[in-house]
């Protein structure tokens, strides 16, 4: 399946739930889904994991989302087992597997083809796990995937596209995404909280 | 000042500790285990008003946390000086960039405690103060039981400086 089908499947189901995403997913997701409770993971690769658990931890009546990939998850694999020590029980961890590191230009990930992330959660003490190769397999059970109790890992096996990165200078002053993107979310959760 | 006129570091009661971390409001602790806070960690495990969160190593301390704040909490990270090093991406992607006001509390393990940190012989107490400086993180040295209240206002100056801020524990807890 394309990354595309993948996420137009996860923007349909999106209703009120906290999303971080990542790397290639970043940009599209946003496109998709446009949302007040939207978190970037942009510039610490590997980490949208942790963030999305941190956030699930503060606020467990708020359902989480973390839109991941391959080679950002296989960086901070170790995550796997603190999410299932916290057990974040509506903490939704979507990889996006494409066994590439594409935006450096597709250079194959550790593992030659092996890695298998539904049953590393399923080792690690995640709830539940799945893997699917298509989008309509996927789409038919996700609803049923969201309705357990987490946390939940789904494996998408998506074909690497062409999403290499172009990399430019800084500029003088610019707040980075991050910075810009969490004290709104962080506002948002409270407005909720006091109802 | 010269290491002969320094006075050396004294271990901190981990009760001492935990009480100033309580005077600070922390709700959680989101921790890789320090041999050198042993004591300390195994009061905040055991302490009802304060969760633990166990991360697999520093980075995903410092994402945790960050999420934490997020999420409306106030956390602290509790790591060794070898966590230090290991978080230093997510120190300076979500800590420095994000302008998380974070608070560590960094063990300094095997330090001489008749030397300053930077006067030691191993590299990993040596270099933690260097290399915060390289990153402008603020850091506070704790090498007594009156320098706790310095936890307290770490979590004032990180919200002041938009940022990380570092607590040393200079001798191992008691």
């Amino acid at each position: 399946m394309s990354m595309e089908s993948a996420l137009d499947v996860l923007a349909r189901r999106r209703t009120d739930q906290a999303v971080v995403s990542t790397m290639t997913a970043l940009a599209p997701w946003q496109e998709r889904s446009p949302h007040e409770l939207n978190l970037v993971c942009l510039g610490f690769m590997g980490g949208a994991s942790s963030l999305a658990l941190g956030v699930a931890l503060a606020r467990p009546d708020v359902p989480v989302w973390v839109i991941d990939g391959d080679g950002s998850l296989l960086m901070q694999a170790g995550s796997l087992a603190t999410i299932a020590g916290g057990a974040p029980a509506r903490f939704l961890h979507i990889v996006i597997h494409n066994e590439v590191y594409e935006t450096s230009g597709a250079q194959p990930l550790p593992g030659g083809g092996r890695v298998n992330f539904s049953e590393m959660a399923l080792g690690a003490g995640y709830a539940e796990a799945a893997r699917f190769d298509d989008a309509e397999a996927f789409d038919a059970a996700f609803d049923d995937l969201l309705a357990k109790p987490g946390p939940v890992l789904i494996e998408l096996m998506t074909a690497p596209g062409e999403r290499f990165f172009e990399a430019k200078p800084a500029q003088p002053d610019a707040v980075p995404r991050l910075a810009q993107s969490w004290p709104p979310v962080r506002q948002a959760l409270a407005e909720r909280e006091r109802g | 000042m010269p290491a002969s006129a320094r006075m050396p570091a004294q271990s901190i009661p981990a009760s001492t500790l935990l009480a100033a971390i309580h005077d600070a409001r922390v709700e959680d602790v989101v921790m890789v285990p320090d041999t050198h806070q042993r004591t300390l960690v195994e009061l905040l495990i055991d302490d009802p008003a304060i969760r633990t969160v166990h991360a697999s190593t520093e980075d995903e301390a410092v994402a945790i946390a960050a999420g934490l704040i997020i999420g409306g909490r106030r956390p602290l990270i509790q790591i060794q000086h070898a966590g230090l090093f290991a978080s230093v991406n997510n120190l300076r992607g979500v800590g420095i960039d994000g302008r998380f006001p974070l608070v560590l509390l960094i063990g300094l393990l095997a330090r001489d405690p008749d030397l300053a940190p930077r006067d030691d012989a191993g590299s990993m107490v040596r270099l933690a103060e260097p290399l915060l400086d390289t990153l402008g993180i603020s850091h506070h040295l704790l090498d007594s039981a009156e320098d706790v209240a310095l936890i307290s206002a770490a979590f004032d100056e990180a919200e002041q400086r938009q940022g990380p801020v570092a607590v040393l524990v200079g001798a191992t807890t008691s």
